[in-house]
């Protein structure tokens, strides 16, 4: 009994580093743009993609796959905000019209997954391990690629919110999540800091494509359901606060790996919506929300 | 008013007189499914273009028509017709539920909690394999008694009976939408919630109100699809079901009942027809159709008549 509950715990700590990738830098675009990312999902399938065209087809070596997807989706993600959120925003003025950013990313979202579709086709693809073998922990095993995973979060994470606390150009972005309009009084250029957290935040789940590819298989809609377990995540942590997003991350996936022990496997996912649901009932802000919803 | 009342006349005539038109099986199809779209189409338009509640989940509440329908007739020996208000029942009963909730939430935390209702609602559908048949979905199911047999005719009548429920059913909301108190209240809270309140507006009923109306036809259209197409997978539950349908609305025009109709048909025709070009594209279409009508063409299809 106990040594399964460590082993799950286990799992569940592996876990929610990737969940921690994914949902933060959610929960940053989120906290900088007021927009909420729905295809953040499909910038992790798209890493997953390039990190299969590296490592497959130009037989380069796995960190280059993973380093390939993190640039490729930093670089896609610097489009999105001159393209699609700025026009809309230069339309609506100074309304505040939240949902019609929703229905912009959702489209996002359904044109990226389907244009994989086109590209790549419906087929699962391998990736092969970036590493290999199996640390033996005694009560459970676990493999080298999910302790990169988690490795590699906890590398990006620590950089990203060094980044955010020391580096002027994140003070900028902070800044910008605090009071925009004050922000560019002090000459912080706007359109600049919101195309840079847009694509730092799909690069970290670009990254976490990349190295989950191995593990999951890449697919099209392979992100999807990420991104909807990612809204009830950040919505537990506090709707755009990124350390939020990152307790909950654990939060979540450890309940999900200790739930296997009281539920069927294949109800797990419902623990995340139902956790959710009653914290939208109980405390809309979340753990560590700010007080005021905007 | 009354021209576009006429166009709107005309419109149905022509739609009653495609299956004599165009006898095609094929055709008939895909304007009998047009024509379901249309109506979950007309359905989101309620709750989220009128009374601005922007849902996320209308996938769940067409999938919970399409099971009760399914379910009751299958495991109860229900009659078609009466499953269909079963099905429209369970969806409704099931948005008041999510309404109540909702009533404190906004914007951004409502579409959220319905994309995961949807998502719940595909999950027990996916697993519950006793009463929906798991991932391969519930058939073998019959479909409305007293239709005539042969292939083409059944396939007349079926259009005819789908094509007048929604025709029906789209007038009703159109009704409550531009013609009753309750259709002034759905835009007032749109437009300004806490100035409809200070108004005297009880907002509290009137939100539960589109919510319990738009999930029921978005139940009733379940129900056609599932006696229609006789198969019921958790697949429509998706979220690519929402991001259709809302696709639908944003290209007809959000807030006007009758441009998502015209949307959905349209869309719904080009989805079909871009199978012939290669299956994986008309998602792509969908996707670049939704981006591009959010940014430039806000009023869709609908604003464009109008300026004109």
């Amino acid at each position: 009994m106990l040594e399964s509950l460590l082993e799950f715990l286990i799992q569940g700590v592996v876990l929610g580093g990737l969940y921690a990738l994914f949902a933060v830098g959610l929960s940053l675009i989120f906290g900088v743009l007021d927009v909420i990312n729905v295809a953040h999902g499909e910038f992790f399938a798209v890493g997953g993609y390039l990190a299969f065209a590296a490592v497959v087809l130009l037989h380069l070596p796995g960190a280059a796959g993973v380093l390939g997807a993190a640039v490729g989706t930093f670089l896609l993600g610097l489009c999105v905000y001159p393209l699609l959120i700025a026009p809309l925003k230069r339309r609506l003025g100074g309304r505040p019209q939240g949902p019609l950013y929703l229905v912009l990313t959702l489209g996002l979202s359904t044109f990226l997954q389907s244009s994989l579709l086109a590209l790549a086709g419906g087929d699962y693809l391998r990736v092969p391990p970036q590493v290999s073998g199996i640390l033996d922990l005694g009560v459970t095993a676990v493999s080298h690629q999910r302790l990169l995973v988690l490795g590699v979060a906890a590398g990006l994470l620590t950089a990203l919110f060094a980044f955010l606390r020391f580096h002027p150009e994140g003070l900028a972005v902070r800044a910008v999540a605090l009071n925009p309009d004050a922000a560019q009084a002090m000459g912080i250029n706007l359109p600049r800091i919101f195309s840079l957290t847009l694509a730092l935040g799909v690069a970290l789940a670009g990254v976490g494509g990349a190295l989950m590819a191995p593990l999951f298989n890449v697919y099209p809609a392979v992100g999807f359901p990420l991104t909807i377990k990612a809204f009830a995540i950040t919505i537990l942590g506090g709707m755009g606060n990124p350390v939020g997003a990152l307790v909950a991350s654990f939060l979540v996936s450890i309940a999900e790996s200790l739930s296997v022990m009281v539920i069927p496997s294949q109800w797990q996912s419902l623990i995340a919506f139902a956790v959710m649901i009653v914290m939208l009932l109980v405390r809309p802000r979340g753990l560590l929300g700010r007080a005021v919803s905007r | 008013m009354t021209a576009r009342a006429r166009l709107g006349l005309a419109g149905v005539g022509v739609a009653a007189l495609l299956p004599v038109l165009l006898p095609h099986p094929f055709v008939l199809t895909i304007a009998t499914q047009a024509a379901i779209w249309a109506l979950l189409a007309a359905s989101w338009d309620l709750l989220s273009g009128y009374t601005g509640q922007i849902s996320f989940g209308h996938a769940g509440f067409f999938a919970l028509g399409a099971y009760g329908a399914a379910v009751s007739t299958k495991h109860a020996d229900v009659s078609p017709w009466l499953g269909l208000l079963v099905g429209a029942g369970v969806a409704a009963a099931v948005g008041l539920l999510t309404g109540f909730p909702a009533l404190r939430l906004r914007g951004h935390y409502l579409a959220l909690v319905t994309l995961g209702l949807a998502e719940i609602i595909r999950l027990v559908a996916q697993n519950w394999l006793d009463l929906t048949g798991g991932p391969f979905g519930i058939h073998d199911f019959r479909s409305f008694p007293g239709l005539p047999a042969g292939a083409l005719v059944h396939r007349q009548a079926m259009y005819v009976v789908v094509v007048a429920i929604v025709v029906v059913s789209v007038a009703i909301m159109y009704q409550v939408c531009e013609r009753t108190t309750a259709g002034q209240a759905f835009r007032a809270i749109r437009e300004d919630e806490v100035l409809a309140q200070t108004l005297g507006i009880d907002t509290t009923r009137y939100k539960l109100l589109a919510f319990s109306l738009s999930s029921a036809f978005a139940g009733l259209a379940g129900g056609l699809y599932a006696y229609y197409v006789q198969l019921v997978s958790p697949v429509i539950a998706g979220a690519a079901t929402t991001s259709l349908v809302i696709g639908m609305v944003v290209f007809g025009g959000l807030g006007t009942l009758w441009g998502p109709v015209l949307g959905a048909l349209l869309l719904y025709g080009v989805y079909e027809g871009l199978r012939f070009v290669g299956v994986v594209y008309n998602l792509v279409a969908v996707g670049f159709v939704i981006m591009v009508f959010v940014i430039f063409v806000p009023r869709g299809l609908a604003g464009l008549g109008r300026s004109a």
